[in-house]
């Protein structure tokens, strides 16, 4: 079963090279992007506890990331995003395959 | 001779329709029960009203983790006014998606950041809930 570190552990995606990687500094727009596909993917689990977990990871990953000023250190980040989105997207599909039947007592809403 | 045939066939196989006369309701939904009257249904009511918008918008708004509830009003400008940076204007609008179980094209999503805006976008989105 995956384990809650899947985002790091479970799936080493092939990253770009450094050199590649160098030559593509993505647009301010580009990361907003990324930032929401990340945020929507995150939404689609099924699970509260991954689903929670990939939400914020993000937010924090995107907050560590904000000051960086090095172009080559920008564009790896951004890389690193983008392949955890791909990560993040096939997992979704792989959580809905075993979708627990019963809501998470965190996700009912008290009356 | 066929063609003669066919239609007196017909008239035998075919059943009359007979029409209930309009002017006289049936008894028995007359006077109509109330189990036909769905008092508590908000079936009709599908349109939000503009003050319910504006009121769960500002909702939205002021639980945002990094907002001061005191600083928000309808004409607030998320990044000008309330502080926030372009990540937390991503991240509130995908609350507000959320509230009224929108999803907003990233091209919308990208002007939307100001409470006015938002209100704006939600009125005028035919699937808002």
């Amino acid at each position: 079963m995956v384990t809650r570190g899947f985002l790091e552990s479970s799936e080493r995606s092939l990253s770009l090279s450094p050199m590649a990687s160098a030559a593509l500094v993505p647009s301010r727009a580009e990361v907003l992007s990324l930032f929401r596909s990340l945020l929507r993917t995150a939404g689609k689990f099924s699970d509260y506890n991954v689903r929670e977990y990939a939400k914020r990871r993000t937010i924090d990953g995107f907050r560590e990331s904000q000051t960086l000023s090095e172009p080559f250190s920008i564009s790896s980040a951004f890389a690193d995003g983008m392949n955890q989105l791909e990560v993040a997207n096939r997992q979704a599909v792989a959580y809905s395959l075993y979708a627990p039947k019963v809501k998470n007592m965190m996700e009912i809403r008290s009356g | 001779m066929a063609a003669a045939l066919r239609p007196a066939i017909l008239r035998h196989i075919r059943i009359p329709v007979q029409t209930l006369g309009r002017s006289r309701p049936l008894p028995c939904l007359h006077p109509l029960p109330t189990s036909m009257i769905r008092s508590m249904s908000s079936h009709g009511d599908d349109h939000l009203t503009r003050e319910e918008i504006v009121e769960r918008v500002l909702d939205v708004v002021k639980s945002f983790p990094k907002v001061d509830p005191s600083k928000v009003n309808p004409d607030v400008h998320f990044q000008k006014d309330l502080g926030l940076d372009s990540l937390d204007n991503v991240e509130l609008v995908m609350a507000l998606e959320e509230e009224f179980k929108l999803e907003i094209p990233d091209k919308e999503a990208d002007k939307i950041d100001s409470c006015s805006l938002a209100i704006e976008y939600i009125s005028n989105h035919p699937m808002a809930v």
